[in-house]
């Protein structure tokens, strides 16, 4: 019973057609104008998102070899994420499914990075314990089922991939910074540098990343543009190396609150070679079986939507005629 | 020919049904307490009545939705829900000009014969506004700009014309004393001739080439987004903090 799904929520326009928890299609349409901006600009994104959709969706149904009339639901993300860009995705996800009768299933984008573990060919099964980071969100979250997660905690700031950009772009690097400051921190010497070990004394499991990022600045500043760039590897591996520590710091503190089995490690940033490097380590001292979701499935996409959809509440026509999007989601259980 | 319209480019979700030239279908959703549009929540809804009191989506020949100017995501919600409409059922959906349609429904209204300068509320103390024919066909390129520029541009093309152009829409209202000033005549705030009509979108969209649908809707945004105007400004991005 195949299942349409789609992503709008950031700066990707996203379509996939699932037959339970098989990938038949998952067409990712990136919107690289926002590389000139250094960021992503919300009303730069939905302008791409309204143009790209109705192509996206039919190019998802053509790479499935199927048409609407076998699509049996349609999966949206309704939040968290920009307002503007979810209401495309939802506009039109809510036409497509009206004149048919079919089932709307609202997701939260969330429990899409959580349920891409649960996707063929390598599923997860809960419990495990799971790590998103990406230039949208941070969050640690405990899943026990495939229903939902918890939050176990989140970025109170920034998210790390945002800061990740941020301090690429200080030390002179393009958008997105990710992979080029990954390169540059690999000839520098992580210790060289001082920067504040976050929240590290804070027994929470909320991250925070804009201490980090003003301590760059005042390194900047202090070095002088010349200094800057003669000691930019050095800078950037110190920077590179206390997210990492941040981000592997609260995954060792909840794992010694609970014991997990398995340990799951999604979003963008999880294509940094130091941060899996680093997870791996803690997951073999602990015994725990990590699982890293592919790269495709990684980064925002709609397979992943219709994954946790398959585990959301249907609504029956007419009832989510009037649903609306949500640009924050709910703390806690979801 | 049956045609199920809409608009969502000002903060009423418009919509209407109409069969050759009868209307059989019409909405007007005024935004809820909160003063927020009601788009998202009943544009579908009103959509669907509209395709059924033409018979379901089966029966109906086109789509027209209003590509704007006006609110940025009232557009693309429009626009959002007609590719998705017409993908499913297999309609062809047509886009049309929102200030060519409040004209055409301005001309009706007012009986005019001469043109109309239909004006919207462009928010940031600004108009969107152009020229049409009764018919709604576009005469001048609509623009964006000040009730200041909106009153001289009255001015020039009175100057240029053998009648002065019926000027009316919600922008009117919204700047009636500095239209009022400089002399030009704008209809009462409760008057029809303000209003953004579903069956001018119908018919506009009912009226469009043969060769249109199929074409991808393309938003009449008028301005650029800020972060673009920046970067042109500045020669730079002022970029994230
Ligand atoms: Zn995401």
């Amino acid at each position: 019973m195949p299942l349409l799904a789609i992503e709008t929520s950031c700066d990707d326009t996203c379509a996939a057609v699932l037959d339970g928890d098989r990938i038949l299609s998952n067409v990712i349409s990136s919107q690289s104008v926002h590389d000139r901006y250094g960021g992503v600009v919300p009303e730069v994104a939905s302008r791409h998102h309204v143009e790209l959709m109705v192509p996206v969706v039919e190019a998802a149904l053509a790479d499935a070899g199927t048409s609407l009339d076998q699509i049996e639901a349609v999966a949206v993300t309704a939040g968290p994420g920009l307002i503007g860009a979810l209401l495309v995705g939802l506009s039109t996800a809510k036409a497509i499914a009206a004149p048919r009768r079919l089932p709307l299933i609202p997701t939260d984008h969330l429990h899409g990075h959580v349920a891409a573990n649960f996707l063929e060919p390598d599923p997860l099964e809960p419990p495990f314990l799971c790590l998103i980071a990406s230039g949208g969100h941070t969050m640690l979250a405990a899943v026990r089922d495939r229903s939902g997660f918890e939050v176990l905690g989140e970025t109170l700031d920034d998210a790390a991939g945002e800061a990740i950009d941020k301090a690429a772009r200080m030390l002179g690097l393009g958008y997105p910074g990710g992979p080029a400051l990954e390169r540059l921190a690999a000839d520098g010497d992580p210790g060289a540098f001082e920067f504040p070990v976050a929240m590290s004394r804070d027994p929470g499991l909320d991250f925070s990343f804009s201490g980090l990022k003003t301590a760059l600045v005042y390194r900047c500043r202090e070095l002088g543009e010349e200094g800057v760039a003669e000691r930019r590897a050095d800078l950037a591996a110190g920077f590179q190396g206390a997210v990492v520590d941040q981000l592997v710091t609260k995954l060792r503190r909840a794992l010694e609150r609970e014991p997990w089995p398995a340990v799951a490690l999604g979003g963008g940033v999880a294509a940094n070679g130091p941060l899996r490097a680093a997870v791996q380590e803690l997951c073999d001292r602990r015994g725990v079986e990590l699982k890293l979701v592919s790269r495709e499935l990684c980064t925002d996409n709609a397979a992943m939507i219709g994954a946790a959809a398959r585990h959301s509440e249907p609504l029956a026509w007419p009832g989510y005629l009037s649903f609306d999007a949500f640009a924050t989601g709910p703390r806690g259980r979801r | 020919m049956k045609t199920v319209g809409f608009d969502t480019a000002t903060d009423d979700t418009v919509v209407a049904g109409l069969d050759g030239d009868r209307v059989v279908a019409e909405a007007s959703i005024a935004p809820g307490e909160s003063g927020r549009p009601l788009h998202s929540q009943t544009l579908l809804d009103a959509a669907g009545e509209a395709a059924d009191a033409l018979g379901g989506w089966g029966e109906v020949d086109r789509i027209a939705v209003g590509l704007g100017p006006g609110t940025f995501t009232g557009i693309r919600i429009g626009v959002a829900t007609a590719g998705g409409l017409a993908l499913t059922t297999g309609v062809p959906a047509v886009g049309v000009s929102t200030l060519a349609a409040l004209a055409v429904g301005i001309a009706r209204e007012a009986g005019a014969s001469g043109p109309v300068m239909p004006v919207l509320d462009a928010r940031r103390g600004e108009v969107f506004a152009g020229l049409y024919n009764p018919m709604g066909r576009e005469l001048e390129p609509p623009f964006v700009g000040s009730p200041e520029d909106l009153v001289a541009r009255i001015g020039e093309i009175t100057a240029r014309l053998p009648q002065p152009p019926m000027v009316g829409g919600p922008g009117a209202v919204r700047f009636v004393d500095q239209l009022d000033r400089a002399g030009i005549e704008v209809p009462g705030p409760g008057s029809a001739l303000n209003r953004l009509s579903g069956r001018a979108v119908c018919e506009l969209g009912a009226g469009a080439a043969r060769s249109q649908p199929g074409k991808p809707l393309e938003p009449i945004y008028l301005r650029v987004p800020d972060a673009q105007l920046w970067l042109e400004r500045d020669g730079r991005d002022p970029g994230p903090t």
